[in-house]
């Protein structure tokens, strides 16, 4: 299960995100300030991994990525 | 959730050249990070792509798709790299997420070439996901592969809570 409040709070708050967008197993985002992103914290969401690239910040959290997206979208709202 | 007790065989889902894993050009795909499997850089034709295994259809997105065993074993394709970028176009479904398959129904339709054209890999990575890499065999020989030809087995279980549940 993934605890999409902690994956907010794991890319460093609401106000830190820009966009978020499911694949297949993973959530693209696009984050404001990279350093506030914490891996510790995505792990204990539920997170697989998590890949950096600059700005853009993959968490790759299994075929339920869809549905992730979606509460995260609910919080962000 | 239940072990699996039987050998999985997962078919070729498209027609082309056999890749292994490490090769994909995505981190995520290349180091295994939802599991094992192998890759199938597709032939430059308009093609079905079909469900490697028997289950039910438990995600299906116009780029990729996921079926999940009886046992619970979920299999990923994936149709070409950053393809969730295209937002479904060039990409037909043939067949709706819910739906029981057999191994080897048609899922989608798709054409590797108009996706080549567009500046993003083809090559399609098929996961045994959550699955322990020594449980999973790549069966085909290297080269050239058809749709429905046996790719992989895989003998044990999906790590829990990765896959969809059956």
């Amino acid at each position: 299960m993934i605890d999409a409040k902690a994956i907010v709070a794991g890319l460093g708050g609401a106000e830190n995100i820009i966009e978020i967008e499911p694949c297949a197993t993973r959530l693209r985002t696009e984050v404001r300030d990279s350093s506030k992103v914490n891996e510790a914290v995505l792990r204990r969401a539920g997170a697989i991994a998590v890949v950096h690239a600059g700005a853009a910040v993959q968490v790759i959290v299994g075929p339920e990525a869809d549905t992730v997206a979606s509460d995260i979208e609910e919080l962000l709202e | 959730m239940s072990l699996a007790p039987t050998s999985l065989e997962v078919l070729a889902p498209v027609t082309g050249r056999l890749i292994p894993m490490a090769e994909v050009p995505d981190p995520v795909f290349a180091g295994s990070l939802v599991g094992p499997g192998a890759a199938v850089d597709p032939s430059r034709t308009r093609q079905r792509v079909i469900a490697p295994i028997g289950g039910r259809i438990a995600k299906l997105h116009p780029h990729a798709f996921v079926v999940v065993s009886p046992h619970g074993r979920g299999v990923l394709v994936h149709l070409g790299i950053d393809t969730v970028q295209l937002k479904g176009v060039g990409f037909r479904l043939v067949a709706a997420e819910g739906d029981e398959v057999e191994a080897g129904a048609p899922i989608v339709e798709w054409d590797p070439t108009a996706v080549e054209s567009g500046g993003r890999s083809p090559i399609c990575p098929v996961v045994a996901l959550g699955a322990t890499a020594d449980d999973v065999r790549v069966v085909a020989d290297g080269g050239e592969i058809a749709a429905g030809e046996a790719l992989l087995t895989w003998s044990g279980p999906s790590r829990p809570g990765i896959a969809p549940t059956p």
